[in-house]
């Protein structure tokens, strides 16, 4: 690491020993998207110059966002012949599905990378409708799903899954890179575990057990929550803790290792690192922490028309709770017979 | 044969020293009251937690009840007040999630309203009838599910099983 590098807030090179360009001897790694936006794939480049120490030490075998690789070329390979898959995005076609299948059969490791993968992340909100309610509003804004007009029938989109599923919904997952997409501190982590061989146990999450609150730099003080504001409805201190101040903050819940990026933003943590292994439910742990928080003057008989109030004020629980994880926590939702 | 009724199953838990108390009296008073509840008695009703009255519902539970002290009651200050807008927040989540939010129903039974115990059983049992048996299987909202916990044992069995065709 030299004392010359350009600070730019990124992790420092991680000073893997010297470059080789035999590339044979590399570990291969593929990267693969399935209901994914993308921003996954992009975030290997906030990497830094540690990028380059990375690249220069992997083979990469399978990338479609980066080099021209087909499915046919995953499917030449020898059964377990690439070192690391990183899958990113949720399930959402039967196609993502075959090719995640078709991945795992050809490699040793396979990362959930990122919050889709992971817990089903954002698309995995979509489980509120029912396929049929998603197809129908698809089909209403002029999009139908077969064939191009003289194509054949194989040319036509894969069809949707009934429920967008996390990763680990149909293969094994051997470790997982948590985030929104994952930070460059988590991100180093799996290579630094990769690389170096020194494998953590399977199941292993590259984020902390604590909570983000852990490493959050804001101070608590009053340790109620007199209010609930949106975050575009007030501009938050910079010094006070943001559930102080009434925003809802995933943080008491939330697993640290992104450095707290969020709320040092004035933004309230959402959960995109998943709950901490102790928390377990995101949603009933936030609904937990927020009952003992919440305070609208004294505590009693003659404040709970107003404690509602300010409950009320929290409008989407369920999306507010579960942006990143709908998938992993509640199987079936809008198709209950309650409803 | 004709189908059995709908009995619906509800998981009651008491606090030690109102509702738990209300409880026991509603039984050495003899007061009749249907028997479709198991409860379980915890020290406060601010101890429930909402992972709980989930897991209830994941195990087959139609309703879950909350006994707690009337306000002002609480043998530790304030149990009963988190523990209320915590099934507030619970109910509203409920509704998101297609669970009629009626299942939860939180109630101030004092350690000398036997009477009201059992009213409020035959009230709960009743209006959970109306709304039939939940169907949500052990599956919708399950703790901690995802790689870390559930599929570390088939991690390891299929590394085992790899070293052994490997040796």
């Amino acid at each position: 690491m030299s004392a010359s590098q350009p600070n730019t807030g990124l992790p420092q090179s991680t000073g893997y020993g010297p470059r080789t360009t035999d590339h044979g001897s590399r570990p291969k790694i593929a990267v693969y998207w399935t209901g994914g936006c993308g921003g996954c794939d992009v975030s290997f480049l906030e990497l830094g110059p540690a990028l380059l120490d990375v690249l220069s030490q992997i083979e990469i075998v399978f990338w479609p966002a980066l080099v021209d690789t087909k499915r046919s070329d995953v499917e030449a390979l020898a059964p377990r012949s690439i070192a690391a898959t990183l899958v990113n995005g949720t399930l959402r076609t039967e196609e993502n599905v075959e090719m995640v299948r078709l991945l795992r059969e050809k490699s040793q490791l396979v990362v959930a990378f990122g919050a889709c993968a992971y817990q089903g992340g954002v698309p995995g909100l979509a489980n509120l409708s029912s396929r049929e309610e998603i197809l129908h509003r698809m089909s209403g804004n002029g999009f139908h799903p077969t064939p191009p007009p003289g194509g054949d029938a194989e040319d036509a989109p894969p069809e949707l899954l009934a429920q967008a599923k996390s990763l680990s919904d149909e293969i094994v997952v051997d470790y997982v890179v948590p985030g929104c997409p994952p930070m460059p501190p988590l991100i180093g982590l799996l290579f630094d575990a990769l690389l170096s061989g020194d494998l953590p146990a399977p199941g292993h999450v590259f984020a902390h057990d604590k909570a983000l609150c852990e490493e959050c730099p804001r101070t608590r003080e009053d340790r109620v929550l007199t209010k609930v504001v949106r975050p575009h409805e007030m501009v938050p201190d910079p010094e006070v803790c943001l559930l102080d101040q009434g925003m809802i903050c995933m943080g008491p819940v939330i697993r640290g290792g992104c450095g707290a990026a969020c709320p040092k933003a004035g933004m309230p943590c959402t959960g995109c690192v998943g709950p901490t292994p102790n928390a377990g439910d995101p949603g009933l742990a936030m609904i937990s922490a927020l009952g003992s928080l919440v305070r609208a003057g004294e505590e009693g008989a003659a404040s709970f028309a107003a404690e509602d109030k300010l409950l009320d004020a929290l409008v989407d629980p369920l999306g507010t709770f579960y942006k990143y994880s709908l998938p992993a926590y509640v199987r079936g939702a809008g198709k209950r017979s309650d409803r | 044969m004709p189908e059995a009724p709908f009995e619906p199953r509800i998981v009651a838990f008491l606090c030690r020293w109102c509702a738990g108390a209300g409880a026991d009296l509603a039984g050495t008073s003899r007061i009749a009251y249907p028997s479709n509840a198991i409860p379980i008695r915890v020290n406060c009703s601010g101890r429930v937690e909402p992972e709980w009255v989930m897991e209830a519902f994941r195990s087959g539970a139609d309703g879950v009840l909350i006994g707690g002290c009337h306000p002002g009651d609480c043998h530790y200050v304030s149990g009963n007040y988190k523990t209320r807008r915590r099934i507030y927040l619970l109910k509203k989540l409920l509704g998101e999630l297609g669970i009629a939010p009626e299942r939860v129903r939180l109630e101030w039974v004092s350690a000398t309203e036997g009477a009201k115990f059992a009213r409020v059983m035959k009230e709960f049992v009743v209006q959970l009838k109306e709304l039939g048996p939940l169907s949500v299987g052990r599956d919708p909202l399950s703790v901690n599910r995802g790689p870390s916990s559930e599929h570390r044992e088939s991690v390891v069995a299929e590394r085992q099983r790899e070293t052994r065709v490997g040796t």
